[in-house]
């Protein structure tokens, strides 16, 4: 009996998506347009955002030891800073590795360097994993036996950090301002479907259809338009992609700059997750709306 | 079966659509309800219906009270009931025998059922050869036999109709009241509104008279008898 209605219901719903051409391509396009505008939106921000972790990640402190500090004693700090919250990794540069890259630093001047190659103490170039734990870590680090000086950078970090939760902060007000006005879009569309058919739902009701036997077909509707629209979406947003990144990666300034694009198979997943609940959700959600007003007969 | 006590139905616009409405339909009756426009026979339609609340008295259904029965309980109330109006209101993108059966799906009938039902009735209003036509390539009268199939089809205790005649030809006219006779005489109760004077006087059924919201006569006979 139940399986009955169930399968009459959702077979209504795909006769009607196939039966009101005009309205369903109408709401399929503009859905389709909301979701690229959305996928290409939410592209450059994943791009933005891999930019800025990348860049934060690059950021590091050198951490000065006292001059011939033993093996062991390096050993153990470079444990214990890699320990540390925060860190991501520690490379160690040791009195040799300072002089050659000072003697690489003034190549033809190497008789600068004479004399003072014994007063270069080894070090650590520590990296971040997460930037905002930056100060925290050295002030643990400067405690540390053997530790003599830590030479950073913080003015560029901090700067780094406010821009990157700036742009951030936008990017997530204005995605959020376009689920909103691609909601009102979708349940505006439905609404005129809903209208065009409003005869037809006071036929149901006067024959005796509860609410919800009258609005499941449109639900249906709203959720094949919004998969069919997701999926078409998602192969536009990936081919888009693909041929605006390999435009960017050739171009000269992008070389120059080495920025390296986000991979379109990285964004995948997350996209189709993205897609599916944008598409089922607003044809959930915009028919429920629209319907409203109708089903007071 | 229908029974009103004290029935007044005010619009919000000041409009009195119904005043002191008083009378009991039995199960069985065929009752005529006449008045020109505006007299009030659709308001009370309505009000049987539920799609408009009294304003006052009580309105009892099957000896349920239904002036303050829940939106969500309206559906069932109407399933009680086959409804058939002037402009028939059948869903224009079905067949005939889907439009009937519709009536059936809302209810949840089996789909055996459904096979068994649908033909029996289009074939009790003569249209057992036009199952797989869609309503525009029908006659008017055709579409009224239609929708009297699907306000049949669930087998409800009465039968309400709103000027079922009002759209079509004299001679069709005839056709559809007297379908609604048989209905009536295989036990189902009939209620109809009307203008159709010719008709009224000639069957001499219970006739109720309004004017201007007021029930100003009823009783056997014809359109224009008094008190």
């Amino acid at each position: 009996m139940k399986y009955n209605i169930f399968s009459y219901l959702i077979g209504e719903g795909f006769k009607n998506t196939m039966k009101n051409k005009k309205s369903t391509f109408a709401a399929l396009s503009i859905m389709i347009a909301t979701m690229i505008i959305f996928g290409v939106f939410l592209a450059i921000i994943e791009n933005i955002d891999s930019f800025l972790t990348e860049l934060e990640h690059s950021q590091a402190i050198q951490v000065f030891m006292t001059v011939d500090t033993p093996q062991e004693q390096i050993d153990k700090l470079r444990n214990d800073i890699s320990n540390l919250d925060g860190v991501n990794s520690v490379q160690f540069v040791s009195e040799e590795d300072a002089v050659n890259i000072m003697k690489d630093y003034f190549e033809n001047n190497e008789k600068l360097l004479a004399g003072v190659e014994d007063i270069f103490p080894p070090s650590f170039l520590v990296n971040f994993s997460d930037l905002t734990k930056s100060e925290e870590v050295q002030s643990q680090i400067i405690n540390m036996e053997g530790v003599s000086t830590i030479q950073n950078s913080n003015e560029t970090t901090s700067a780094l950090l406010g821009v990157g939760n700036a742009i951030r902060l936008i990017s997530a007000i204005i995605l959020v301002f376009l689920i909103v006005v691609s909601l009102f879009i979708i349940s505006n569309t439905i609404k005129l479907t809903v209208h065009a058919r409003r005869k037809e739902i006071s036929i149901m009701k006067y024959v005796g259809a509860t609410n919800a036997f009258i609005r499941w077909p449109f639900v249906v509707e709203g959720i094949i338009i919004g998969v069919v629209a997701a999926a078409i979406s998602l192969l536009a947003i990936g081919l888009l992609y693909n041929w605006a990144s390999t435009q960017l990666m050739s171009s000269v300034l992008m070389q120059r700059l080495g920025i390296i694009l986000v991979n379109f198979t990285d964004m995948f997943s997350m996209l189709v997750v993205v897609y599916a609940i944008l598409g089922i959700g607003m044809g959930v959600v915009g028919s429920m709306i629209s319907m409203k007003k109708y089903l007071e007969v | 079966m229908i029974e009103f006590k004290n029935v007044s139905k005010v619009y919000k616009t000041g409009t009195v659509g119904v005043k002191n409405a008083n009378f009991v339909i039995d199960k069985g009756e065929f009752v005529f309800l006449v008045g020109a426009s505006g007299s009030g026979k659709s308001t009370l339609i309505k009000l049987i219906l539920k799609e408009e609340d009294a304003t006052e008295g009580k309105i009892l259904i099957n000896r349920k009270d239904i002036t303050h029965l829940k939106q969500s309980r309206v559906p069932y109330l109407r399933r009680s009931m086959g409804v058939v109006f002037q402009d028939f209101r059948l869903l224009p993108d079905k067949t005939v025998y889907d439009n009937v059966a519709f009536a059936m799906y809302i209810v949840n009938a089996t789909p055996k059922h459904i096979r068994r039902q649908v033909p029996m009735l289009l074939s009790l209003v003569g249209l057992s050869n036009k199952a797989k036509v869609y309503p525009h390539e029908l006659s008017g009268g055709e579409q009224q036999r239609v929708a009297l199939a699907r306000a049949l089809v669930n087998n409800p205790s009465m039968i309400i109709a709103d000027e079922p005649t009002g759209n079509l030809d004299p001679e069709t006219a005839w056709e559809i009241m007297s379908l609604l006779n048989d209905i009536n005489l295989r036990g189902t109760t009939v209620v109809v509104a009307t203008h159709a004077k010719d008709i009224v006087d000639f069957m001499k059924k219970r006739v109720i008279k309004l004017e201007n919201g007021f029930i100003v006569s009823d009783k056997k006979g014809g359109y224009d008898s008094e008190i």
